[in-house]
């Protein structure tokens, strides 16, 4: 029973974080970002989505947070990244501290903003579904198996797009070798583009479901982007099933400590497997050297 | 050039610090008691910089080595009573020790690598401050029995003075040879090994000295408020503000930090009647500044001047 | 003669004001987190009671001024905004933060400054336990809310009538409550009355106040199958409140749960909060005091919802700040702070009086009936409904959701 109910909780969890992250991974595997505002837009668009939520119902209000994250993705990109990673005064071994600095600042800025206007008080999203539903005795939220569910849809929607299309297949390439991807005549702009829009998306689905499985505030924008990057980190910098596989990994041994040991204790094992790993074996699960 | 540069930005500090030494004069009391932890706030972004600016190391904790010189001397002073001067020795010693512990293991990574393991860093001291929270105060923060001084001017010219002397030895120990092979090695860590220099060697000495001045301004910082508490010495919040008034005053000078720092601390004061939105201000003029002006105020400063 | 009268009335009353502005207004400072629901009802309270004061005519011919300042809920920048008040905008009095550990960062601050300071909502007794340990240097210091003791007594003295005595017939608790200054008291309050009220107290978990996910904590306590979660929590409160109502956990909670004081609540859970038993000050329904009502609609009037413990509890302190300067007929702060402890003043949360230095809690807000005692408010389809003490709450009935095992 109680291990059920670890499985089950820790399934949910997991892909949340693993929704999370792939987004940050595939930007950086693609063009060297590290996008520290990530948790920033994550909570932009669970708010938006509560905001919206009493107007334009559930529905409305999540494609309102959807596309409040896909807007604010491309602002990012177009207002922090570009303009750093084209500026002549800054030297190329230096753009990654800028864009992290600029990154973070224009985070803070975000969070700021929201606390000033929708409070720092945790919001919830209206969940799709309300209800309980009872697995071999673990009496589990329809909301948690849908918000599992969708994460899985939407990992399944990105698998799909970078192996079965041809804009899929150029964003592989960028990721592994953007000159030459440049000399085959694609633009590496339009990549980054295209890499830019997809993170919209995918950290949009992921505010929203938070905002509905656990509730999102302004407060939690930084721990959401450190979770982010240690699980990339983990997985292996840039790879997608690393990613995967690590926020499984860390989502599990949170799940497990919360149960068996304490719920206070929650992150600690996960920050000293971090460390570990990273220790022994830097490039992470599944990433290259 | 170089010489003519080095001795304006020489003349340049000198006339900073005699007017920051002038300033009690003319400022009120209030201004002061704003400045005192700005002038430990600059110690803290110069010990980054060192680091940063010249071993070319991300640090994302420079909170890890603050608060384990803030707490290790608040925790002895409130526990066992050993006095200022006892207390703030054992806080630097525990940094420098936590210091050489982090460095063994993270010096052998590099990039994001480095810069999440010293994240990690501050996350568990975090933790341990939490769990451990009879001895450490917990989240309620330590109250101290012992203050520096509770006279503004005292606590002003210490902490100034402190600054200028932390400030001269971090500045000439990156003009020193040592501190250009640390330069090197940040820059082109192959060819130095190349050189015949042992980089590791080298690094692991600049997290020292990082770590031992960020550690004894975080102790002293401590006998200046009075309390320790996560959200004012270890919090990443802190740790950002820092890493930003370092990149703000333009890095690889070591004395633009404290023109970053004193700008953060001086312009949060005066938008805090913008109240919650002051944070969103200060924000936007360093990401401003760091998109228009990379090299920072101190940078762009030398940069022009040495141009024309 | 007689013709002259009228003239010299009406040169009076146009003098009056003016003579009221001539005089030094009395500066008020408020330190808060202005992007929390309990932090922004203290400035915003603040406001309402200097207008009306002012409105009035003032104190002694005194207007009133409030100078706010957001601490961000951080330690450093309230004692950076105390220092502010003191000697740039020279405030004869302080208004302070919510929470406990900014509480106590202030102390000795307001100590070395000489300024009185009050807390309209922080509840550790260790910022009193100070003031009478070192009352020759603490005493500045006043807390203008229950102490962490007093809230677990409040809790106890409502659950023995509610749920002990009542229909659902309790017999086991368990604590639910965030690891904080103000719930060590607040714990040990509940571990020692709860006894005595006939309930046997099975666990207590003391939660990080960073936890976002709550089911582990839920599932455990659930295995231990306690009647009632006995709540401590103030900066959580949204979250666990919409886990517990969306995992269905069979358990009434029944406490603490100061982000649920405000109206705010009931939209930022989506109504999840239905069911949910917490201590309040007071609330906008319910008239503890003549002042109660009348306050809690202005306030609703100018910032559409209303306010949260906090504000209660700073509307009032604005009022026997400034009933307190009228009485010491100085800003000395000396006189001030004899003032402030001789206060009996009828405000929206009861008759306010102060502990004297012989006490433990001393400077600290008195409990019980006849002063202060709380009032318990249950979330019913969006609106409060005071369900204790009798005497204030009427009719008002406590009704579990279908999920709460204690509703059938």
């Amino acid at each position: 029973m109680l291990g059920l109910q670890i499985l089950i909780d820790g399934f949910a969890v997991s892909a949340l974080y693993g929704l999370g992250a792939v987004g940050f991974t595939l930007i950086f595997g693609v063009s060297g970002v590290l996008n520290l505002s990530h948790g920033a837009i994550m909570v932009t668009a669970a708010t938006v989505a509560w905001a919206l939520a009493e107007r334009a119902g559930a529905y409305g209000g999540a494609l309102g947070g959807l596309a409040s994250a896909f807007l604010l993705s491309f602002v990012t990109y177009f207002a922090v990244v570009r303009p750093i990673q084209r500026s002549r005064s800054i030297p190329s071994e230096e753009t990654e501290i800028f864009v992290l600095t600029g990154t973070l600042l224009w985070g803070i800025m975000i969070q700021v903003a929201i606390a000033y206007l929708a409070t720092t008080s945790p919001h919830t999203v209206r969940p799709l579904i309300s209800g309980v539903t009872v697995i071999g005795g673990v009496r589990t939220p329809t909301n948690e198996i849908l918000t599992a569910a969708l994460c899985w849809a939407a990992i399944g929607a990105l698998t799909l797009l970078i192996e079965r299309t041809r804009a899929g297949k150029a964003l592989l390439a960028a990721s592994v070798n953007p000159r030459g991807l440049t000399l085959l005549g694609f633009e590496l702009e339009r990549v980054h583009l295209l890499v830019w829009a997809i993170y919209g998306v995918l950290v949009g689905v992921a505010g929203v479901l938070l905002g509905a499985f656990l509730g999102a505030s302004s407060d939690n924008v930084g721990t959401l982007t450190a979770s982010a990057f240690s699980i990339v980190v983990l997985g292996g910098l840039g790879s997608v099933p690393g990613s995967l596989l690590a926020a499984y990994c860390i989502g599990y041994l949170e799940t497990l400590t919360a149960y068996l040991v304490s719920p206070s204790l929650r992150n600690i094992p996960a920050l000293i497997l971090l460390v570990a790993v990273v220790w022994a074996r830097p490039q992470g699960f599944l990433g290259r050297r | 050039m170089g010489s003519l540069l080095r001795s304006r930005l020489f003349w340049g500090s000198l006339a900073g610090l005699a007017l920051a030494a002038a300033f009690p004069l003319v400022g009120g009391p209030y201004t002061i008691g704003v400045l005192i932890p700005a002038f430990y706030f600059a110690v803290f972004a110069m010990s980054w910089d060192l680091l940063f600016g010249f071993a070319g190391e991300v640090n994302f904790g420079p909170t890890f080595l603050i608060g384990l010189g803030a707490y290790g001397a608040g925790i002895v002073d409130a526990r066992y009573g050993l006095g200022v001067p006892l207390s703030v020795a054992f806080g630097t010693a525990l940094a420098v020790a936590g210091g050489v512990a982090l460095a063994l293991p993270a010096l052998r990574l590099s990039g994001p690598y480095f810069g999440l393991v010293t994240l990690v860093a501050v996350l568990l001291l975090q933790q341990m401050v939490t769990v451990f929270a009879d001895v450490s105060g917990g989240e309620i923060g330590l109250s101290l029995p012992d203050v520096l001084s509770i006279d503004d001017a005292t606590n002003y010219y210490f902490a100034l003075g402190f600054m200028a002397l932390s400030g001269a030895a971090l500045f000439a120990l990156s003009r020193s040879p040592a501190g250009l092979i640390l330069q090197a090695c940040g820059q082109d860590p192959v060819e130095a090994q190349a050189l015949g220099f042992n980089v590791a060697k080298h690094k692991l000495a600049a997290f020292v000295v990082s770590a031992f001045f960020s550690g004894l301004a975080g102790a002293l910082l401590v006998f200046y408020y009075g309390t320790a508490s996560p959200g004012t010495f270890i919090d990443i919040a802190v740790g950002v503000q820092i890493i930003i008034a370092a990149v703000l005053g333009g890095r690889r000078t070591i004395v633009g930090a404290v023109l970053g720092a004193v700008f953060l601390v001086v312009a949060g004061e005066v938008l805090r009647p913008l109240g919650q939105m002051s944070t969103f201000a200060v924000s936007a003029v360093a990401l401003a500044v760091i998109l228009l002006a990379p090299a920072g105020f101190l940078g762009t400063l030398l940069f022009r001047r040495g141009a024309a | 003669m007689s013709k002259l009268r009228l003239p010299w009335a009406v040169g009076a009353a146009v003098m009056l004001p003016l003579v009221a502005q001539a005089a030094e207004p009395i500066r008020i400072g408020v330190i808060a987190e202005n992007s929390a629901i309990s932090g922004i009802a203290i400035p915003n309270a603040a406001q309402v009671a200097a207008d009306e004061i002012n409105a009035a005519g003032g104190v002694d011919g005194r207007r009133i001024e409030i100078v706010a300042y957001d601490d961000h809920n951080s330690a450093a920048d309230a004692v950076r905004a105390l220092q502010r008040l003191s000697s740039q905008d020279k405030v004869q009095a302080v208004i302070a933060s919510y929470t406990s550990e900014v509480a106590l960062a202030l102390e000795p601050w307001a100590g070395r400054l000489k300024l009185p300071t009050i807390t309209p909502g922080a509840a550790s007794d260790e910022i009193t336990k100070r003031v009478h340990d070192d009352y020759a240097h603490l005493k500045y210091m006043f807390q203008g809310y229950l102490a962490s003791t007093f809230l677990a007594q409040s809790v106890c003295d409502a659950a023995k009538d509610l749920i002990v005595d009542g229909p659902l017939h309790v017999k086991t608790a368990a604590i639910f409550s965030e690891d904080a200054a103000w719930t060590g008291p607040l714990d040990a309050g509940y571990a020692a009355c709860l006894p005595k009220i006939g309930v046997t107290l099975l666990d207590t978990i003391r939660l990080s106040p960073d936890t976002t996910d709550f089911t582990p904590i839920f599932n455990g306590l659930e295995a231990k199958k306690p009647d009632v979660l006995i709540t401590g929590i103030s900066h959580v409160g949204v979250q666990p409140t919409v886990q517990w109502a969306n995992q269905q956990v069979p358990i009434p909670m029944f406490g603490v749960a100061s982000q649920a004081t405000s109206t705010t609540f009931w939209k930022d859970t989506n109504g999840a909060a239905e069911g949910v038993v917490l201590q309040n000050m007071a609330t906008e329904s319910v008239p503890t005091t003549a002042k109660t009502v009348p306050f809690a609609q202005s306030y609703i009037k100018r910032y559409g919802v209303s306010p949260a413990y906090p504000g209660y509890t700073t509307y009032d302190a604005v009022h026997y700040i400034a009933d307190a300067i009228h009485r010491a007929g100085s800003d000395d702060p000396e006189k001030l702070v004899d003032a402030l402890q001789k206060t009996d003043w009828t405000g929206t949360v009861g008759q306010i009086r102060f502990y004297g230095a012989g006490d433990s809690h001393t400077n600290g807000m008195v409990y019980g009936p006849g002063t202060v005692s709380g009032l318990f408010v249950q979330w019913q389809s969006g609106k409060q409904v005071a369900v204790w003490p009798k005497g204030v709450a009427g009719d008002g009935r406590l009704v579990f959701p279908a999920f709460v095992k204690a509703a059938n």
